[in-house]
């Protein structure tokens, strides 16, 4: 069962984050979760930029009924000025980006929101809790997110978060030491004592050099996270880039999962 | 890559078009070597003065191994910044950056713009720290690494020659990209 709206028991979450416009990508993992029998999917931001179908996702994101949360690359298509601080093949991307979108697009990228909870417990970002642009791939960086999580989201003990493209998972136990968990594709149970910072790592534009989509299903009552890999057409998302004389590198990059 | 380009401001104000450097860029590339000081010519590895060379660089443009950036203003290039990677090895997460700016637009925080460009797009390429080697009496090209995150991390004690043949020390600065744009954000909102 797939609704929109989190219900109170325990769910069946499936995490996809950073598909930047990338449609065959979405299309895998929405046919990979079409046999997970999850209860709700959270997009954790950018579902523009880079690549070369941001109408198309869009439309299936809402389709799907898919809860998502604002990302960078979604801030600045909406304001190409906040792009202006992007590196040059980015910067190009949300240009081209924000001249594909209709009204449509535009209001329901406005309407989203920087940060959601689910449950009360599970909060949804993009970059940390507060900040879109922010990182959480240093030690520093995250433990400043696991203290702000503890701070100002409680009763909140689990954030997923995106915009780094590569799979994490950051804890912080119960005497106060943060560290991050080995990434494996098998199920990885839980300590509920803990706090965690969650990262599905990216549907359309992986950045661990393996060129599959990537999202994770985490299920609330057992607490057991497990990462998944998808393969999808890299052909002919690539095609598509070139196709509108997009920058070529982000063409390639795809077919090595940078 | 053609017509990509982005525009950046100088400290005075001055605004420069950044973009990679394209097949087309030939012409544009020798007048603007021919504009680059000899003092600073000294640290290029190639004769740049030799169209040859130029022709090698722009008939053999590949993104993913050596990023070119150009800064140009008036349709004339003022800086060229590069960013060379390995696609494989133990280097593989690292890139070396090189600099060279048009002596007329020194001290003008052009150098500090491209450094800072490059080290935005070396995420893109996958790297996790830039590499760049300096002459240790170049003060000005310390500063602008300085200034775009980079640390000195060594120094190598009469290692390389200056354009007279003495020794001269060089220096390694790194930069780690990720913690570096954490940095650049704290500093941003410290000016808010």
């Amino acid at each position: 069962m797939l609704s929109g709206r989190p219900t109170t028991g325990g769910m069946k979450l499936a995490l996809i984050s950073d598909v930047h416009a990338n449609l065959e990508a979405l299309q895998a993992v929405l046919q990979a979760l079409a046999r997970e029998n999850v209860d709700l999917i959270l997009h954790l931001g950018d579902l523009v930029g880079y690549n070369a179908n941001p109408r198309e996702c869009i439309d299936l994101i809402l389709e799907h009924q898919i809860l998502c949360v604002l990302g960078n690359h979604d801030r600045a298509v909406l304001d190409p000025r906040l792009a202006e601080d992007f590196n040059i093949l980015a910067y190009q991307a949300v240009i081209w980006s924000e001249q594909q979108l209709t009204e449509k697009h535009r209001v329901f990228l406005q309407q989203l929101p920087l940060n959601r909870i689910i449950q009360d417990r599970f909060l949804v970002c993009h970059g940390n809790p507060i900040n879109p642009d922010a990182y959480i791939s240093l030690h520093f960086q995250g433990k400043h997110a696991l203290n702000m999580l503890r701070r100002d989201f409680r009763p909140a003990t689990v954030c997923f978060f995106g915009h780094t493209h590569r799979r994490a998972v950051w804890y912080r136990d119960i005497r106060g030491k943060v560290a991050q968990l080995p990434i494996s594709e098998e199920p990885i149970r839980l300590d509920q004592e803990n706090l965690y910072l969650i990262n599905p790592g990216s549907v359309g534009q992986p950045r661990n050099r393996i060129p599959f989509a990537s999202y994770a299903i985490f299920d609330t009552s057992e607490f057991i996270l497990q990462f998944k890999l998808v393969p999808y057409n890299i052909n002919a998302a690539q095609r598509k880039i070139l196709a509108a004389n997009l920058p070529t590198y982000l063409a390639e990059r795809l077919a090595e999962g940078v | 890559m053609q017509g990509f380009r982005k525009e950046g401001i100088l400290k005075d104000g001055t605004r420069v078009i950044l973009r990679p450097m394209v097949r087309e860029d030939r012409d544009k590339l020798i007048d603007f070597f021919s504009r680059v000081a000899d003092e600073d010519r000294q640290f290029l590895r190639n004769n740049v003065r030799d169209p040859k060379v130029i022709e090698t660089w722009v008939n053999n443009i590949d993104y993913h191994k050596v990023f070119p950036l150009l800064a140009e203003v008036d349709d004339k290039i003022i800086g060229d910044a590069t960013l060379h990677m390995r696609r494989s090895g133990w280097k593989r997460h690292l890139g070396n950056v090189r600099v060279v700016v048009a002596k007329e637009y020194q001290r003008r925080g052009l150098g500090t713009l491209l450094i800072n460009e490059i080290a935005e797009l070396a995420t893109e390429f996958g790297l996790e720290k830039l590499v760049s080697e300096i002459y240790f009496n170049a003060p000005g090209a310390l500063a602008a690494f300085k200034r775009a995150g980079f640390g000195v991390k060594a120094v190598f004690e009469d290692l390389v020659k200056d354009q007279y043949g003495n020794n001269a020390d060089m220096i390694v600065m790194v930069c780690d990209v990720e913690a570096r744009r954490d940095r650049l954000r704290a500093r941003a909102l410290a000016n808010l």
